[in-house]
């Protein structure tokens, strides 16, 4: 708490000192929709402070092109019914030269049809809806689709670990079901057998007739999609009752509080994200380092999604060199760039193409286990 | 002018699917918790419709009549019990439709429904559409209200058993309010669909008809213009709550309290209130 | 054998249900009143039992007083919440509770954060062998053992003292036990105390099986002990307590069996229907 607030008394400092300072200079206005209070409320304070940090760090470095950045910030309460409206009040009323959404699927996905309409363009940092690009060509996305995701669990799984008979747990919503389809779709071809599939809701985190079932379907690895809050009580849950066969999930773990929730219980549990905590590149370090000092608590994927999606647009307007949206645009779709997340690209459809990281749970952290860079297997739909 | 016009498309898609409700709560005395479930049944048809390729406009009957249709199941069924338990069965009803729709991968499933086309005239059309429906679903319902028919409802919302009594055929008067109701609520539906261009099984939970809810009770129940007026506001808060930021549902809660708490008859109390005073002077 | 570890399973989730269900279809019994903001007392019941023992190192000693403070706010919702509008229709004080609901979830998220908070060290994590092989953690045995002992407790209490004879005849006949000479604003007071300990002790068991404690806690159980004490007939004790077993039990086997067709809620809520349909009045009322 106390913490939290100091973050959030330096932040106000540092974003009024930055002001001042830059006064004088024209300042460049990104719109940022967010859930800041409801039920996403946690992952929108992350994606908030990751993209402020994004910010800060483009901006102590000379701002674009001399120009300082700003953040339009506005909470969407992850719901499409608010995200539309914002949409439009960025666009003309404040005039954003782009928007990045720090939201979930249902509002980007409303706010991007608005984005798409009006020629300005928007990236999606984590929402992870497949339709989200296809709203037009002005929309991208810095993360990786769920059906990417699952493909590079189903190899994770079936080729790296070895593990052929899979029971799979399903959250019950677009995360949970395109990361199932994804896996779904590789199984054949890493020699993997769903023998079991249970699904679940976002609201439960009591899993114990699902833990008691499993035990006696004895798989030989657990594919389960979640999010640190469900798949924190999830993993104690199965541990409690002796199972100790690998769990592997993806970036909804990718959080701290997975394993302060989980425990020891934790340990060995895998997951694909796009985050390398043991990262030595060096624009990694310094996004795992800020992101703790300004935000008091260690980075997570959404975090550094909010942040790397706020450096591939400031990248692209320093390239494009004016604030015609147009040509801002195409230096989007042009972008190569080294982010916290990794090597970022852009395919036809405006989908990232970039290596996907193993991370695992070593002695209560998060540590690199491997990579997966298959440009096939996880390349995503480019229409 | 664009964001003004989204706003206010919003609030009259708000005013129209509140009405729907206040037609059913007002003027039966029926609690529904689970009319958003309505609202997704429109949302649906329509959506589905005009991604097949007919226009908006000629959406609005089939959505009013598939969830009008629906709305003379529940409403069948709902008779079956009273009071607090019909306000949980429809609680019910909302969950159902909202786990039945998740499976159904023909309607999109968990992904929900996006790409549904823009309306003919775009937001302008859109606006003008909302304004003419919602304009044209008060006029019937102060209509109802002034014919015959208004005493009869007047007398039920008051007292069930006294209006059977008297011979009223209370199980059809109810029926009928229901099936209208949930057809403007199909209508409302619509428009939310086009409105926002994206629907998904999250859009039409639990929480949007607790706030549809808190619309008519804030407004007065029955009351046309209390609810109007109620709708308006509640449905624009969280827009101009921006300001306060983190404080936003925090402030939202406190007010359905403090308007419960001191304004028990709603805005429409506050009228009639109004006028008792006058009529003493 | 699997089916008897599912069957045991939905019986603990049923336990948690029951103790939340008990004080509201006291305070419906009583008042009429459907008490949404009960929910919220059961989060901060959750909030306090993971903060009292990561302070002091007692789980015991949290959950004590975890009960005894909720007791207090409850009763203090009694006094600013429902008295005032008491004698408006019951539509008001439901939507009144849904403020505060609403409220209440925003409340927590700026004092504690939005993000979870778990257990430094979670207390009774062992493992143990109850029969033939079917291992539950402490933390389990102890949510059905404290549901019994405080059910069996209240029991107790409703049949052997003076003030659980008054309330029973306030439930029965409001006017007709006044006129008896019970203080009937003593017994709403103890109802909502006992309810909403109760809640808080459904919290702090739920804080431990999950190890977490978070904002919106409070969200399902909202609105499904609603859905229990209408189940349960309303107003019902013994309705409601049966209802909340049979409700675990359902959704024990239904996420397994049924999990592709239906999510958990709806399970719940398509058996509150088939049952309405059959029983207009619930299961467990006559008539």
């Amino acid at each position: 708490m106390l913490k939290t607030l100091q973050a959030s008394v330096m932040a106000l400092l540092i974003s009024l000192a930055a002001s001042i300072g830059i006064a004088n200079a024209d300042t460049i206005k990104i719109g940022f929709n967010v859930p800041l209070t409801g039920f996403a409320a946690a992952d929108g304070q992350s994606a908030l402070h990751g993209a402020e940090l994004a910010v800060e760090q483009v901006n102590a470095n000379g701002g674009v092109n001399g120009d300082a950045l700003e953040l339009v910030v506005y909470d969407d309460q992850a719901s499409p019914k608010e995200s539309a409206p914002l949409a439009i009040k960025m666009i003309t009323q404040d005039e954003v030269v782009a928007g990045v959404s720090g939201s979930y699927s249902g509002s980007t996905r409303a706010a991007a049809t608005i984005f798409a309409e009006n020629n300005v363009p928007y990236i999606s940092a984590y929402a992870i809806h497949p339709d989200i690009t296809r709203a037009g060509e002005y929309v991208f996305r810095t993360s990786f689709m769920g059906e990417v995701q699952g493909r590079a669990g189903a190899k994770l799984i079936g080729e790296m670990l070895g593990a052929k008979r899979v029971t799979m747990i399903t959250l019950n919503n677009d995360f949970g079901i395109s990361l199932a389809n994804g896996f779904k779709e590789q199984t054949d071809n890493f020699g993997i057998e769903v023998i079991s599939e249970y699904e679940y809701s976002i609201k439960d985190r009591e899993f114990g007739a699902i833990v008691s079932k499993i035990k006696s379907d004895n798989p030989d690895a657990i594919y389960a999609s979640g999010y640190f809050f469900t798949a924190g009580p999830l993993v104690s849950q199965l541990r409690a009752a002796g199972i100790d066969q690998p769990v592997i999930g993806q970036e909804g773990y990718d959080s701290q509080k997975f394993i302060e929730i989980a425990g020891p219980a934790s340990e060995g549990v895998m997951i694909t994200t796009s985050l390398d905590r043991d990262s030595s590149d060096p624009m990694t370090q310094a996004f795992i380092e800020g992101f703790s000092n300004k935000a008091g608590y260690p980075a997570d994927m959404v975090a550094a999604s909010a942040h790397t999606a706020i450096l591939v647009l400031a990248d692209a307007l320093a390239r494009s060199g004016s604030l015609d949206k147009a040509s801002l645009r195409d230096a989007i779709a042009a972008t190569d760039l080294k982010a916290s997340t990794g090597q970022i690209s852009f395919n036809a459809l405006g989908e990232v193409k970039k290596d996907v990281q193993i991370q695992i749970v070593r002695d209560g952290n998060w540590h690199h286990h491997s990579v997966i860079s298959d440009p096939d297997l996880l390349a995503p739909p480019s229409e | 002018m664009a964001y003004e016009m989204i706003v206010l498309t919003n609030m009259l898609i708000a005013i129209l699917f509140a009405q729907s409700l206040n037609l059913i709560t007002g003027f039966c005395g029926q609690v529904s918790l689970g009319h958003a479930a309505f609202l997704g049944i429109g949302a649906y048809t329509s959506a589905m419709l005009t991604k097949s390729g007919l226009p908006l406009v000629a959406t609005f009957i089939p959505a009013m009549v598939i969830a009008g249709t629906i709305g003379l199941f529940v409403g069948a069924a709902s008779l079956r019990v009273r009071h607090d338990f019909l306000a949980i069965t429809t609680m019910g009803v909302s969950f159902l439709f909202t786990g039945i729709i998740r499976k159904q991968d023909m309607l999109g499933g968990e992904m929900g429904i996006a790409g549904i086309p823009s309306p003919e005239g775009g937001r302008v059309g859109l606006l003008l559409m909302a304004l003419c429906l919602t304009i044209l679903f008060i006029i019937v319902m102060i209509y109802i209200k002034r014919s015959w028919m208004g005493y009869v409802f007047d007398s039920i919302a008051e007292d069930e058993d006294t209006a059977s009594i008297i011979g009223i055929d209370v199980r059809r008067f109810k029926l009928f309010a229901f099936i209208l109701g949930t057809a403007g609520a199909g209508l409302a539906g619509a428009l939310y669909a086009h409105q926002v261009r994206f629907i998904g099984p999250d859009s039409f939970g639990f929480v949007e008809s607790v706030t549809v809810l808190s619309m008519v009770i804030v407004g007065g129940i029955g009351s046309i213009w209390g609810v109007t007026i109620a709708a308006a506001l509640l449905s624009v808060m969280p827009q101009f709550f921006q300001v306060i930021d983190d404080y936003k549902l925090l402030v939202y809660g406190m007010l359905l309290f403090l308007a419960m708490r001191f304004l028990p008859e709603g805005l429409g109390g506050l009228t009639k209130t109004f006028r008792k005073d006058r009529g003493q002077t | 054998m699997l089916a008897i570890e599912i069957l045991i399973q939905g019986l603990i989730q049923g336990s948690i249900y029951a103790l939340i269900a008990l004080g509201l279809t006291l305070v419906y019994g009583l008042l009429r009143i459907l008490h949404v903001a009960h929910a919220s007392l059961f989060t901060l019941g959750g909030y306090l039992g993971v903060l009292i023992t990561n302070a002091t190192g007692s789980l015991f000693l949290a959950l004590l007083l975890a009960m005894i403070i909720v007791g207090f706010v409850g009763m203090a919702s009694y006094r600013i919440l429902y008295y005032p509008i008491l004698s408006r229709p019951p539509l008001i004080a439901l939507i009144a509770s849904i403020g505060i609901f609403i409220a209440s979830e925003e409340v927590f998220r700026i004092i504690f954060g939005p993000f979870s908070i778990s257990y430094i060290s979670p207390p009774l994590q062992n493992q143990i062998d109850v029969f033939s092989g079917i291992m539950l953690s402490e933390a389990r045995i102890m949510v059905v053992l404290l549901a019994f002992i405080l059910l069996l407790g209240m029991n107790w209490l409703a049949r052997q003292t003076r003030l659980g004879i008054a309330t029973r005849a306030s439930v029965v006949d409001p006017d007709m036990a006044m006129s008896s000479g019970v203080n009937v604003e003593t017994i709403r007071y103890s109802i909502f105390f006992i309810g909403s300990a109760f809640a808080a002790a459904a919290g702090v068991m739920v804080s431990l099986l999950n190890n977490l404690v978070e904002p919106t806690m409070g969200a399902v159980p909202s609105y499904k002990a609603l859905a229990i004490i209408v189940l349960g007939g309303l107003g019902s004790v013994r309705g409601a307590l049966i209802a909340s077993l049979m409700l675990g039990v359902i959704e024990s086997f239904g996420t397994i069996y049924f999990g592709n067709l239906l999510d958990r809620d709806s399970l719940a809520f398509a058996f509150l229907i088939l049952v309405l349909m059959i029983r207009p009045k619930g299961i467990f009322t006559k008539g």
